[in-house]
């Protein structure tokens, strides 16, 4: 065995030295021998028909090459970096990887994302600033698609120029705005007043109170453009709050011109306790009708941990009166929580206020949270939902059909 | 799409590219097929020398796709080169890639070398909980149990929780190893188990027996078996812990229930405190109890009869040995109803003390208060879970302690099937010894749960392993 061995070395060695020598290699390579001897050959076998043989590792040499000189630089960078800039290389790095990650973020963005709690809390807080992005970038990508479009028309336009005529200068929007405010300083004085809670920020996160302000803006829209609006009050108001900061951010110089009601007092001392009624999901009464003399509160919260019972348990401690809207009397209930949002429930109520007409006011609830309107007995509907359900889930497949068949026979001879 | 099997050439690559209907993702899919069916790396080399060869530069996640696929097949020499050309072109690498390369080094024989990369991770982020096992189970496979252990004390001080395969490791790479420190490091192993409540699964037990039976000269034998109602082990006569919490346990727990459960954020949620006020002097005057019953919950045990009589079954079954029994009930179940009639609650009222809560107050915070206030030995009756009420506390050692407190203490009704007309009911006892890892020093008996049974979380095992020391 050692003797062959010595053999082959003497082979090896005879055939590849000149080879070696030619390239200016040392001695003692004879584990790189072999393999070069190997190319050897076929590189002669390729020389004789045309380039076929890949080189697999090609790449290698690519991704190394022009690179060398760059390397001293980065190194001393990469001593300096600070835990933002660091923080910032990852999130780069990351986004190469293909992970949900925002193309740009602030320092401050940055800050909230290293203060996150947990490795999944980073995640989403990532995620949702790249959804961000991405809407802000296809809302761009459409602005300027609709702005070509219309200088286009324009173009168009001004070549067939006609002059057109009319007795109103168009003023729409104006009017209309001075037309509304006319209406909401009327119901100040003579209007039914409408509260929002607002003293629940030490319940929510910044981003739940950024959304409670949201909805409160857009119930404030719906509220001034209705035909007999409320008077809105905020009660229990600090200034330099959350919520203050959050207003201002939208309405930015309006906020002083709004026409509601602000207050840092509560609406057990602004309105007498025995016509307070404080409308939450979790009250065990049951709103009948929409009562014009009661003076109806509203929390301002969103919570999307959940935390039932918060609002009910401020009514409890006000020995306030509470109610709930009767989702279950008038809508067969399907998925999603009882609880609505804001605007949803200033629709309702000036829904219930102008006509007081229940089946009107609900067409407010989200279409996805029911199933339809309640016509026939509630139970006999809860039934039938039962039934698509099971039979959906593939449960008791027969025993479904067999009632099925029963009541349907039931009805036929009803009938 | 289906990777080819043979290495291709830059026009074949350009071919398939072109014939494919997303050509700017091509090369990612490309990857992603090639990673589910396990190509040969010869085919990815050559894609990613077309790619190179192309664009001049290859793409990170390309890389990172490449680097999974050698993981997967261990080829360690072609991560080394992956990882050098990284390291070359990028500041900094992220997660992925560190964990691929870790789990693909740590498998190799340079598997120091992943240590030296955990350091580097620990720079820029702390490191998951996978890249502490791979290094743990490299060091294990080597023999070099001290380093593991050190890795695995810094992963819980980093608040980590190990999964049971590291655990289980362990005692694997430790069998018929001498030494009195790697006992206690074992040890330590085994008490983590109970101080968390975790219970091995079949495959970790046999390890655990096999590493006890392997300690030279430690005269360790186990067997396996189950433990009697009574709480003793069959196999040495041993009587188990009992789930009684010491009385310092106990007082922490009724204080956190207070002020967690019952007080919580705003004690209006789940009653008011007048109305707790006067509960708490109603128990005062009555102390002590020995069993209290959810009313409500209770009632509704058997859905076709009538909610009070469901209750006076229960009452009636309960009131032997002239037990104090309290129930609790809501307001609403005093007006004379369908499911309400006056006078069988009349005559309950005789057998049981009854504190009525408002109708909507939570009734499950003074079955808790009422229980730990009676003391030890009473015990309460409810087929809720509590979990809600488990949730509110706030840290995980009360929650241990309530969970073991709950597994002794709670009694659970079912109806029984087959007798529908008598009033009998499956009365669950609650456990007379407590289930979780446990020793004397000369014995240990560890709970298992068999993978075949199902196995919720509320459910403690049946079986054990009992290891004593001849």
């Amino acid at each position: 065995m050692q003797s062959a061995n010595v053999l082959l070395k003497k082979i090896v060695r005879s055939s590849v030295l000149p080879f070696a020598a030619q390239h200016g290699m040392k001695k003692d390579l004879f584990p790189l021998s072999r393999t070069l001897s190997l190319s050897l050959c076929l590189k002669q076998d390729n020389s004789c028909n045309p380039p076929k043989k890949l080189d697999l590792d090609a790449w290698k040499k690519v991704m190394k090459s022009g690179l060398q000189e760059e390397v001293s630089e980065t190194v001393s960078e990469c001593k300096e970096l600070s835990t933002l800039a660091a923080a910032r290389e990852l999130l780069e790095m990351w986004r190469l990887a293909g992970r949900l990650v925002p193309e740009n973020i602030s320092d401050e963005q940055l800050k909230t994302f290293l203060e996150c709690p947990s490795k999944s809390a980073k995640k989403k807080y990532l995620r949702y600033l790249h959804l961000k992005e991405l809407y802000k970038k296809n809302d761009k990508r459409k602005m300027d698609e609709k702005r070509e479009r219309r200088l286009e028309s324009q173009e168009q336009a001004s070549k067939t120029d006609e002059n057109k005529r009319n007795s109103f200068i168009c003023l729409w929007a104006n009017c209309m705005d001075r037309a509304y405010s006319w209406r909401v300083a009327q119901s100040m004085i003579f209007g039914q007043p409408l509260i929002f809670d607002m003293s629940y920020e030490k319940d929510m996160s910044v981003r739940e109170v950024a959304n409670t302000v949201r909805q409160i803006v857009l119930s404030e829209g719906c509220n001034r453009r209705s035909v007999d609006p409320f008077h809105i009050h905020f009660c229990n108001f600090k200034d330099d709050s959350l919520y203050h900061k959050e207003f201002i951010k939208h309405y930015r110089e309006a906020w002083g011109k709004l026409l509601i009601t602000v207050t840092d007092q509560c609406y057990t001392d602004v309105f007498p306790k025995d016509k307070l009624i404080y409308l939450t999901a979790d009250s065990p009464k049951v709103m009948k009708t929409f009562d014009h003399d009661k003076i109806y509160i509203v929390g301002s919260m969103v919570d999307r941990s959940i935390k039932t019972g918060v609002s009910l348990a401020r009514a409890k401690r006000l020995g306030l009166e509470t109610a709930a809207l009767p989702l279950e009397k008038y809508l067969l209930w399907n998925t999603g929580a009882k609880n609505l949002t804001l605007d949803q429930m200033m629709q309702i109520l000036l829904t219930l206020k102008d006509t007081g007409d229940w089946k009107k006011a609900l067409e407010f609830v989200p279409k996805r949270k029911y199933c339809g309107f309640v016509s026939k007995p509630v139970r006999q509907l809860q039934k039938t939902l039962n039934l698509i359900n099971t039979l959906k889930l593939g449960k008791r497949q027969e025993e479904v059909q067999k009632q099925f068949a029963k009541s349907y026979s039931r009805k036929l001879t009803q009938k | 799409i289906q990777p080819p099997e043979k290495p291709l050439q830059a026009e074949e690559w350009n071919r398939l590219r072109e014939s494919f209907q997303s050509p700017a993702v091509f090369e990612e899919v490309m990857f992603n097929s090639m990673i589910r069916c396990n190509s040969p790396i010869d085919v990815a080399k050559s894609l990613l020398t077309h790619v190179a060869k192309n664009n001049g530069d290859i793409a990170y996640n390309l890389l990172l796709k490449y680097l999974a696929l050698c993981v997967q097949q261990g080829q360690t020499s072609e991560i080394h080169d992956v990882y050098e050309i990284m390291k070359i072109k990028f500041k900094i690498l992220e997660s992925g890639a560190y964990n691929l390369i870790i789990r693909g080094l740590s498998n190799s024989d340079q598997w120091r070398m992943a240590l030296t990369l955990l350091e580097e991770v620990k720079k820029i982020m702390i490191p998951s909980r996978t890249n502490y096992e791979c290094c743990i189970k490299a060091a294990g496979r080597h023999q070099e149990m001290n380093l593991a252990f050190e890795l695995y004390h810094e992963m819980l001080t980093k608040d980590l929780v190990p999964t049971l395969d590291v655990l289980q490791a362990f005692f694997d790479f430790s069998r018929g190893m001498k030494g009195a420190k790697l006992q206690k490091e074992l040890f330590g192993v085994l008490l983590y188990l109970r101080d968390n409540q975790i219970y091995p699964h079949k495959m970790f037990m046999r390890s655990i027996k096999l590493w006890f039976e392997s300690i030279p000269g430690g005269n360790w034998r186990g067997q396996l078996t189950n433990i009697k109602d009574s709480g003793q082990c069959p196999v040495c006569n041993h009587q188990l812990e009992d789930s009684d919490l010491t009385e310092e346990e106990y007082d922490n727990l009724r204080e956190r229930i207070i002020r967690d459960v019952i007080h919580g954020t705003d004690m209006f949620r789940k009653t008011s405190p007048q109305e707790f006020e006067a509960f708490q002097t109603f128990v005062e005057n009555r102390l002590p109890f020995d069993i209290v019953i959810d009313g409500l919950n209770v009632s509704h045990i058997k859905p076709r009869k009538m909610q009070c009589e469901n209750l006076f079954d229960a009452v009636n079954c309960l009131a032997k040995d002239n037990a104090r029994l309290l129930v609790l009930g809501r307001k609403h179940m005093l007006i004379n109803s369908s499911n309400w009639k006056r006078e069988i609650m009349k005559e309950m009222q005789n057998k049981a003390d009854f504190f009525f809560a408002e109708n909507i107050s939570e009734d499950d915070a003074f079955l808790l208060y009422a229980t730990l206030r009676s003391g030890k030995h009473c015990k309460f009756v409810t087929r809720d879970f509590l979990r809600d009420h488990k949730a509110c506390l706030s840290d995980s050692l009360t929650r241990h302690l309530f969970r073991k407190w709950q597994r002794g203490h709670q009694i659970e009704f079912s109806p029984s099937s087959k007798k529908m007309f008598l009033s009998v009911f499956i009365q669950q006892p609650a456990f007379r010894y407590d289930c979780v890892v446990q020793t004397t020093g000369d014995t240990w008996h560890i709970p298992y749960k068999d993978i075949s049974e199902e196995k919720y979380s509320y459910r403690v095992p049946r079986k054990w392993l009992c290891i004593q020391q001849k």
